[in-house]
């Protein structure tokens, strides 16, 4: 009877480590899988590391879309900050001034380098977290 | 009128289905009196006939173009064919809840009219699924009423369906999934139904077998579907994306994957009754989880509806509810529940058990990916997302891990141990083979990346060992479990060339005038912009690129579209792809320049048709399962 707790004891301890080990690894590669989102404002405020991945997100300043070759430049506002961004390839459909985006990528010295950009299914589409500002801002 | 004949119905269901409960809830008589099953039976039936009709009306209202009616003013138009006016139908929240209703209902009536009257689960099933269907029926009529008439005056033209949602494969793609997702409150209601019986020793397993099976078969082509169509219609190269809405998708299929397997140690040799349970519970909870993650807006997705908090609130009560109604009764019935026998180490099922915990961990891990931004928005208000690298980090070694376990089964039997020299002559030869396989590639392909390279070596592990098997058995002459075999080469085949895509696959922008020819890399040597046209489409206009490209010597002719909706003024880009077996050339047409040139972007995608056919092998195994029993 006793031989049987301890091993029921010693069972239990050995699914506690392993389950916590588990969830440990699970957070640990969440913690550095994380894509931090900010606006423009936040993104220069925040000391961000180097070759850290960020999103960014606002609105696309209208008259602000460049093209050259395949690379294309715009800016992105918040109304308060404007991030200048650069991306090397095509841009989504819904992608367009005056509309909302969330670019993911790098911050280099005052502008920001994006790997992908997205644009939203719908095309009344705003970042929430823009339109949560826009709301304490009684934009 | 016909409008409000379709309403009147949903409401006349809905107090049938609360007669239903109350009749049996409070007016409960001695089980011997079966005029009351039978009368509630009739009840039930009825109710259901009365979602159908309703539904059905519902469709000639999308098909007549009546757009006095909110919900087809808003997502269809007269100009559509007839096939969209009634896709169109579950193309958003409302009609989609109302598509998921009449599936729930359909499920329901066959599976409660396949019990014999005698069957002594029979009313406690159809009990449940009253209860389900009211609860979803209630909040489609007061949260979602698509029923809902504009008033005085109705609209004159529909402002039209999305047109990326304008897609043979999107218009299958949600009813296929829906049946699936709904499918599995068959055996949630069973073993809830059974649970509350209390007569543990009643084999249930038999009775929900294939309906399990089969509403597995229908959310993996639905799945399937939805990954192909974000292949070929969004022009992003990719299938999967780790969105929220795919997750809570996945989380359903593991879950269920995981509870055919238990289902079948379960019943073959009586273990793993409690976990079997608690999966079959599982299954239907995510689902849940899904419906709410999708409809309340709370997560910000592609696939996501308008945010409306009292939808989420009331999903998240109700699906609350039942979640705490079933694992209720099967915490207090647990106890009563211990297993006689004990699991052999190294039997068949001891290998499949790990899996099911793997499987478990991977739901785990994608339940924490999808509600840890939540969770840290909400306490911390900083904003997170977490993408494809998290996933990719924690499935490899889960992938590396089951397919070990999956090789080691292969050779394991039921019930009995498995001694190490049988073990070692079973798995070497498939261990020096996936390593000489994994060598070669490296060789061919030149390119390394861990997580790819684990996933591939995952893949040769399953399909090896699986052919080693076969091979062995077909030279014995004893049996083999075809469907098994198919099942799991798919998912073999699955890893090795989802891994494969990732690595081969590259995409080239390029910029060019209308007359232009590039040079691009050895394999595309000539990237020729032929023709540019403009045609015009009943409710949208076209621009169609004409490109001919030199691959690997052979010209390829490629005419991908930028098309303009009318109603919406939408722009979408419609892709065009050439496959050939081992890759796809995959050209998007991008923006005009200033200047007057044009880009695109140029994919070759190696593999992708592999994954579609890794997905159909697995379905085709569990349909061989299916069938297997019924012709012999």
């Amino acid at each position: 009877m006793l031989q049987n707790r301890k091993k029921r004891l010693q069972n239990f301890f050995i699914v506690l480590f392993l389950s916590a080990l588990g969830i440990s690894l699970i957070l640990f590669s969440l913690n550095s899988k994380l894509d931090l989102f900010y606006s423009p404002s936040e993104m220069l405020s925040a000391e961000i590391k180097l070759g850290y991945r960020i999103k960014l997100g606002g609105m696309v300043k209208a008259g602000s879309i460049k093209y050259e070759g395949t690379k294309v430049s715009f800016i992105v506002t918040d109304f308060q900050t404007e991030v200048p961004v650069f991306f090397d390839g095509i841009t989504p459909d819904l992608f367009k001034e005056d509309s909302g985006v969330v670019a993911l990528g790098y911050y280099s010295a005052g502008s920001f380098i994006a790997e992908e950009i997205f644009a939203k299914h719908d095309e009344n589409y705003m970042p929430p977290e823009l339109m949560s500002e826009d709301k304490i801002n009684g934009r | 009128m016909v409008g409000e004949i379709a309403h009147f119905l949903s409401i006349a269901s809905a107090l049938t289905l609360t007669l239903v409960l109350i009749f049996n809830i409070f007016f409960s008589f001695s089980d011997s009196h079966s005029n009351q099953l039978i009368l509630s039976c009739k009840l039930f039936n009825h109710a259901c006939f009365l979602i159908f009709l309703s539904f059905g009306l519902y469709i000639y209202l999308a098909v007549t173009d009546d757009f006095s009616i909110s919900y087809i003013a808003n997502h269809s138009n007269s100009q559509l064919p007839i096939f969209y006016k009634i896709t169109a139908i579950w193309s958003a929240h409302e009609g989609s809840m109302f598509l998921w209703i009449v599936f729930l209902t359909l499920w329901s009536i066959l599976f409660v009219n396949s019990l014999s009257s005698k069957h002594p689960l029979k009313k406690g099933t159809m009990l449940m699924l009253t209860f389900i269907i009211l609860g979803f029926l209630l909040f489609l009529l007061i949260t979602s009423n698509p029923f809902e008439r504009i008033l005085p005056f109705g609209a004159l033209e529909g402002a039209d369906i999305n047109p990326v949602l304008q897609d043979p494969a999107l218009a299958i793609h949600p009813p296929l999934l829906y049946l699936g997702y709904v499918g599995f409150v068959i055996s949630f209601s069973f073993i809830t139904a059974y649970l509350f019986y209390g007569d543990l020793h009643y084999p249930w397993e038999q009775d929900i077998k294939d309906w399990s099976f089969v509403a597995w078969i229908f959310l993996t082509i639905g799945i399937t579907l939805g990954s192909w169509w974000a292949y070929y219609e969004l022009g992003w190269g990719g299938y999967w994306f780790w969105d929220p809405v795919e997750n809570v998708a996945l989380m359903p299929w593991l879950a269920a994957t995981a509870f055919m397997h238990s289902l079948f140690a379960s019943s073959k040799s009586n273990i793993l009754k409690t976990w079997t349970l608690f999966l079959g519970i599982m299954i239907f909870v995510l689902s849940l989880f899904g419906a709410f993650i999708v409809r309340s807006g709370i997560i910000d997705s592609v696939h996501s509806f308008a945010n409306d908090p009292q939808r989420g609130l009331y999903l998240l009560g109700f699906s609350g509810l039942i979640t705490l109604i079933s694992l209720g009764i099967f915490a207090y019935r647990l106890p009563g529940m211990q297993s006689s026998k004990l699991i052999v180490t190294g039997s068949k099922e001891s290998f499949l058990s790990m899996n099911n915990i793997l499987m478990l961990t991977a739901i785990f891990s994608i339940f924490l990916g999808v509600t840890y931004p939540l969770i840290l928005e909400s306490f911390n208000g900083v904003k997170v997302s977490i993408g494809p690298p998290y996933y990719n980090t924690i499935f490899s070694p889960l992938i590396l891990l089951t397919s070990i376990f999956i090789m080691i089964s292969v050779e394991a039997l039921w019930q009995r141990g498995m001694q190490v020299r049988t073990l070692f002559f079973a798995v070497a030869p498939t261990f020096l083979l996936s390593t000489l396989s994994l060598f070669l590639i490296w060789y061919f392909v030149q390119i390394f990346s861990l997580l790819a390279y684990v996933g591939i070596y995952s893949g040769l592990l399953i399909i090896i060992s699986y052919f080693l098997k076969a091979a062995s058995n077909l030279k014995n002459n004893s049996y083999l479990n075809k469907g098994s075999f198919v099942a799991h080469v798919g998912l073999g085949l699955l890893f090795f060339s989802v891994s494969m895509n990732s690595i081969l696959s590259y995409q080239k922008n390029v910029n060019l005038f209308l007359g232009d020819q590039l040079f691009i890399n050895e394999s595309v040597s000539e990237f020729t912009f032929l023709d540019l046209q403009n045609i015009k489409a009943p409710n949208h206009e076209i621009v169609l690129a004409k490109i001919s490209i030199l691959h690997d010597g052979k010209p390829i002719y490629l005419n991908p579209e930028k098309r303009k909706y009318f109603a919406r003024g939408q722009i979408t880009s419609e892709t065009a792809i050439h496959a050939t077996p081992l890759k796809d050339t995959y050209l998007t047409i991008g923006d005009q320049l200033e200047n007057g040139s044009w880009t695109f972007s140029l994919q070759i995608n190696y593999f992708v048709k592999w994954i579609w056919f890794s997905s159909a092998l697995m379905v085709a195994g569990i349909l061989m399962t299916i069938f297997k029993k019924k012709i012999l």
